[in-house]
C-alpha cells in the first residue's frame, strides 16, 4: 500500500494527471525513492562504452531495400545501427529481411550484424516486410528470444559485456517479454537492459502494456509520442531519431542549380513518403493547385512509397483539380541523369518520380526545392523534415513529433496541417523574402547538427545507463 | 469383431478365443466389397498416375496383409507391384491400426519397428517415414518415432496444432522428428467434400484443384487420404477416378513437382521449422482433429477402459498369443464406430457410415452392450 501511494503521489502532478504508471522499472524507481534516503545510496548508473556494451535492435523493418523499408522505422534502425557500429559498438539488428539475401551478414568491420529473420515466410510473401505480418510476428516472438539469449547475450556476458536490447514497435513487444523470461531463466536478465521503443502510435491497442511494462522500460522518439503513451499509462524516456552525419555535408551547388534549371518554374516543392492520409498528400496537392490559381507556375515533384489505397484518392484529387501529372522515369540515377529526366518531362504541375531515388540524390532535391512538404498531420518524429533541414532545405513540417523544428528559425511549422492555405501563405512569403529564406536554410543546418546519429548516441547511452540502474543491471 | 458377442470358455486357448472374438466372414465380405470397388481399380489407376509423375507414400497396416493373402492373393501381388514403383514408397503405420500409442509407448514403438520390417519384407524397401493410426500425433508419439529410427512423421495440419503456421512447410518437433503437416483443407476437399453436392465448390475438377495446390504459398503441400477415398468413400459414379486421372497433367502444367514423403524430407529437411506439439494428440479424424473424436462420449470411454483392462490382463498372463489378441482389440475402429453415440450431424454420419450395417438391427443400446460384452468376455476368459 505504501508503494502504491508513493506511485500515485509521484504521478499526480504531471500533465495527464491520474495516469497509472506501469512497469517494473517504474516500480523499482519508486522503490529506490522509498528506500534510499541519501544521494550516496542511489545506484550509480554505469558508463557504457564499446568495451562493455553490446547492442541489439529487434525490428520488423530494416536496411534491405525495398523489402524491409516501408517507412521511417527502416531508415531509423538502418542508420542508427550503422552509426553505433561505426562508433565502435558491437551491434546486432534482428529484422524481417529480404529472403534472397544472406540470413546473417556482417558489416562495418565485423561490428554490425544483420540477422535476417522470417525469411522462410518472406520467401513466399514477397510483397514486403508487412505481408503475412501476423505469421511473421508469431515466428519472430517464437524464435528470436532463444536466439538472442544464447547466440548474442550469453557470449557477450561471458566476455564481460552487458547488452542493451531495443525492441521497436508492437511487432516485437511479445518477443521482448519472452526474451526477458528466457534471460531470467538462464540467469542473464541482470546483464541486460530491455527497452521497448515506440516510433508511432500505430497498434497501441495491440499492446499488452502491463506485461511489457513488467519486464522492460519504455522509450519514444519524440515528446509527442511520449505524451501519447501517457494515455496508455506508461512514461517513456525520449531518444530522438537522427540523420547520418554525412547528410550535413554541403550539397553540391552545381547539382542544386541543375535541378532548379530543370524545373524551370516560379516555385516547386518536393514531397516523398508513404501515401498515407497522415502524410498530408491531399493538402500538398491542393496547395499547389491554389498557388497556380494565384497565377504562379507552381509544381510538385513527388516520390510516393509503395502502393497504398490512399494513393488512388491522391491521384483522383489531382484529376478533379485539373492538375496534370507526368511520370518521370530514368535509368540514369546520377544528378545529371535525373536533372535531364526532370527537364525532359512534360511541363506538368506534378512530376511523379517512378524510379528509385538514391539516398545521395535526396539532399539535392531538398536543397534545390523551394520547400520540402513534410506536412504531416501526425508525425511521430518526421525524419524527412530533418533530412531536408540537414541539406539546407526549407522543411514544411506539422506540429506533432517534430521536436527539432522551430517556426521560421529553421523550418516552416504548420499549425493547421489540414489547411492548404497555410502552406500557400508561407510559400508566397518566403518567395518574396530572400533574407528569411536564407536564414531558415542556415538555421535548418544548425538544428540538424544536433540531431545526427552521432549526437543522439550520447543521449541513448546515458538513457540506457540510467535505465540499467533502474533494472538492477550489474555492470562488472 | 463378432457381434452379438459369443461366450468364451474360461481358459480357452488363443485360437479359440480369436475365432470367437472376430467375425472373419463379415471381414471377408467387406474386404471383397472394398477390393472390388476401390482396391482393384484404384491400384491400377495409381500405377498409371505414378508412371505419369505423381508420387505416393502408401501405409498398409500389417494386419491386413494376411487378409489380402487369404482372400485375394492376386490383389496382393498388384499391391506389391505398386509399392515397387519408383514413385511409390511404403510408409510405416501402426501394424494393427490400433491406439497402442495412447496406452503403451514401448508397445507402439515395437509395433512401428515391426511394421517397418514387415513392409520391407513385402516390397524390399524399408519405410523411412511413419504415419500412425488415424494420424494421431503428439509430442510423446513424435519422440517415440524419433527414437525408433524414423526420419519423419505425419501430423494433421489442424489450426489448433499449426496455430499461426502454414501447413505448407516441413516442420520439426522439439524432440527432433521432422514432420510433414497434412494440408487439412486441401486434403479434405478430396477426402471429405468431393462428392458433397451441397459444397460451394462442387463439382471439384482437377484443373481447379491443381490451381489451388499451385497457388498455396509455401514449400510443399502434403496431401493425405484414406486409400478407400477412391471408389469406396466416393463411389465410381462421383467421378473420383476421372478426377484423379486428370490430376498429374494438371499439376505438371502448373509446374508442381510431386515427391514421396521421404523425398520431401530430403528436399526440405534442412530448413525444417519448429512446430511445438503437446502431449494431447492431433488426429486427422473428426471435425476438430483432437482426441475427442475417439474418446468424446461415455460409450467410447467405456470401450477404452475395457481395452486397457483387456490389454493389462493379457500382459499378466505373459502369453504372447493372448497379448497379441488384446493388441488386436485396441484397433481404433472400436472407438471410431461409436463416435455417433449421443451426437448428430455430419461427423456422426461419417462414424455411423463406418459402423457395419449388419449390427444395426440390434439398436443402439444393445449394440453398445454387445460390443462391450466382447471385451468383458475376453477379460473373463483369460483371467
Amino acid at each position: 500500500m505504501e508503494l502504491e501511494s508513493a506511485l500515485w503521489g509521484e504521478v499526480r502532478g504531471r500533465p495527464g494527471a491520474g495516469l497509472r504508471l506501469r512497469g517494473m522499472a517504474s516500480v523499482r524507481a519508486a522503490e529506490c525513492r522509498l528506500s534510499h534516503n541519501t544521494l550516496e545510496d542511489l545506484p550509480v548508473p554505469p558508463t557504457f562504452t564499446p568495451e562493455n556494451l553490446e547492442i541489439v535492435f529487434l525490428s520488423f523493418e530494416g536496411p534491405d531495400q525495398p523489402y524491409s523499408q516501408a517507412g521511417g522505422l527502416g531508415v531509423r534502425v538502418a542508420q542508427f545501427t550503422r552509426s553505433l557500429a561505426r562508433q565502435g559498438f558491437s551491434t546486432h539488428l534482428v529484422f524481417v529481411g529480404d529472403p534472397d539475401r544472406p540470413g546473417h551478414e556482417v558489416q562495418e568491420d565485423g561490428r554490425l550484424h544483420l540477422h535476417r529473420w522470417c525469411q522462410w515466410l518472406s520467401e513466399h510473401h514477397r510483397g514486403g516486410v508487412y505481408e503475412a505480418e501476423i505469421e511473421k510476428v508469431h515466428d519472430f516472438q517464437d524464435s528470436v528470444p532463444a536466439f538472442v539469449t544464447f547466440d548474442i547475450v550469453a557470449p557477450a556476458v561471458a566476455e564481460g559485456r552487458r547488452v542493451v536490447v531495443m525492441a521497436e514497435e508492437w511487432h516485437t513487444a511479445d518477443a521482448l517479454s519472452r526474451l526477458s523470461d528466457s534471460l531470467h531463466f538462464n540467469g542473464l536478465r541482470q546483464s541486460c537492459v530491455l527497452v521497448w521503443n515506440a516510433n508511432n502510435d500505430m497498434s497501441f491497442h495491440r499492446m499488452n502494456w502491463d506485461r511489457i511494462g513488467y519486464v522492460a522500460d519504455f522509450a519514444a522518439v519524440s515528446k509527442y509520442v511520449k505524451h501519447q503513451m501517457w494515455d496508455c499509462g506508461v512514461n517513456p524516456v525520449v531518444i530522438p531519431n537522427g540523420v547520418p552525419g554525412e547528410r550535413l555535408e554541403t550539397v553540391d551547388p552545381d547539382a542544386v542549380a541543375a535541378f532548379r534549371r530543370a524545373m524551370d518554374c516560379d516555385l516547386w516543392f518536393f514531397k516523398l513518403g508513404r501515401t498515407d492520409p497522415d502524410k498530408g498528400w491531399l493538402e500538398a496537392v491542393e496547395a499547389i493547385h491554389r498557388m497556380r490559381l494565384e497565377g504562379l507556375n507552381a509544381r510538385l515533384v513527388m516520390k510516393p512509397g509503395a502502393y497504398e489505397t490512399h494513393g488512388d484518392e491522391l491521384y483522383r484529387h489531382m484529376v478533379w483539380r485539373g492538375l496534370d501529372r507526368a511520370e518521370v522515369v530514368t535509368d540514369d540515377r546520377s544528378v545529371a541523369g535525373i536533372a535531364t529526366a526532370l527537364g525532359a518531362a512534360p511541363e506538368a504541375a506534378v512530376l511523379d518520380l517512378r524510379f528509385f531515388v538514391p539516398d545521395e540524390i535526396l539532399p539535392v532535391f531538398y536543397a534545390a526545392a523551394d520547400g520540402t512538404l513534410a506536412n504531416s498531420g501526425y508525425e511521430p518524429f518526421g525524419l524527412v523534415g530533418l533530412e531536408a533541414m540537414a541539406a539546407g532545405g526549407i522543411a514544411y513540417v506539422g506540429s506533432t513529433g517534430e521536436d527539432y523544428a522551430r517556426p521560421l528559425q529553421n523550418s516552416v511549422v504548420l499549425d493547421d496541417a489540414a489547411d492548404p492555405d497555410e502552406i500557400v501563405r508561407f510559400a508566397l512569403q518566403l518567395k518574396d523574402d530572400s533574407v528569411l529564406n536564407a536564414s531558415i536554410r542556415a538555421g535548418a543546418r544548425r538544428a540538424a547538427e544536433l540531431f545526427t546519429w552521432e549526437a543522439v548516441t550520447p543521449i541513448f547511452l546515458t538513457r540506457m545507463s540510467h535505465l540499467a540502474a533502474g533494472q538492477d543491471v550489474v555492470v562488472g | 469383431m463378432r457381434i452379438p458377442a459369443l461366450p468364451i470358455p474360461r481358459g480357452a486357448d488363443a485360437a479359440t478365443i480369436e475365432a470367437t472374438l472376430f467375425d472373419d466372414e463379415l471381414n471377408q465380405f467387406y474386404f471383397e466389397k472394398v477390393a472390388r470397388w476401390c482396391y482393384r481399380p484404384a491400384i491400377k489407376l495409381w500405377q498409371d498416375l505414378l508412371d505419369r509423375g505423381l508420387a505416393l507414400g502408401l501405409g498398409i497396416p500389417l494386419s491386413t496383409l494376411p487378409q489380402f493373402e487369404a482372400w485375394d492373393p492376386e490383389l496382393l501381388g498388384e499391391l506389391k507391384a505398386l509399392l515397387g514403383h519408383e514413385n511409390c514408397e511404403p510408409v510405416a503405420t501402426e501394424p494393427y491400426h490400433a491406439v497402442s500409442m495412447l496406452l503403451d509407448l514401448p508397445l507402439f514403438a515395437r509395433g512401428m519397428e515391426r511394421s517397418a520390417t514387415g513392409l520391407e519384407e513385402l516390397c524390399g524397401q524399408r519405410p523411412r517415414v511413419a504415419d500412425t493410426t488415424e494420424m494421431l500425433m503428439s509430442s510423446d508419439i513424435a519422440r517415440t518415432l524419433a527414437r525408433t529410427g524414423f526420419d519423419a512423421g505425419l501430423v494433421d495440419g489442424r489450426p489448433w496444432i499449426m496455430e499461426w503456421r502454414s501447413a505448407a512447410h516441413l516442420y520439426k518437433e522439439r524432440g527432433g522428428l521432422p514432420l510433414l503437416a497434412r494440408h487439412f483443407d486441401l486434403s479434405d476437399d478430396v477426402g471429405y467434400r468431393f462428392s458433397n453436392q451441397g459444397w460451394d465448390d462442387w463439382p471439384l475438377t482437377a484443373d481447379r484443384y491443381a490451381d489451388w495446390i499451385a497457388s498455396t504459398p509455401g514449400d510443399l503441400v502434403t496431401l493425405a487420404w484414406d486409400f478407400e477415398t477412391f471408389g469406396e468413400h466416393h463411389n465410381v459414379d462421383t467421378g473420383i477416378f476421372e478426377f484423379l486421372d486428370a490430376l498429374p497433367d494438371e499439376l505438371a502444367k502448373r509446374g508442381v513437382r510431386c515427391l514421396t514423403p521421404s523425398g520431401a524430407v530430403d528436399a526440405f529437411g534442412g530448413g525444417a521449422h519448429a512446430l511445438p506439439l503437446s502431449p494431447f494428440p492431433a488426429t486427422w479424424a473428426g471435425q476438430h482433429g483432437g482426441l475427442e473424436f475417439f474418446l468424446g462420449n461415455q460409450a467410447q470411454q467405456a470401450v477404452f477402459r475395457l481395452m486397457t483392462a483387456g490389454y493389462g490382463m493379457a500382459k499378466l498372463t505373459e502369453d504372447p498369443d493372448l497379448i497379441d489378441l488384446a493388441y488386436l482389440l485396441l484397433q481404433s475402429d472400436n472407438l471410431h464406430w461409436f463416435q455417433w453415440v449421443g451426437r448428430e450431424g455430419s461427423e456422426a454420419d461419417v462414424s455411423a457410415y463406418f459402423t457395419p450395417g449388419e449390427w444395426m438391427w440390434l439398436g443402439a443400446d444393445r449394440l453398445l452392450w454387445e460390443h462391450q460384452r466382447v471385451y468383458i468376455n475376453f477379460i473373463d476368459a483369460i483371467s
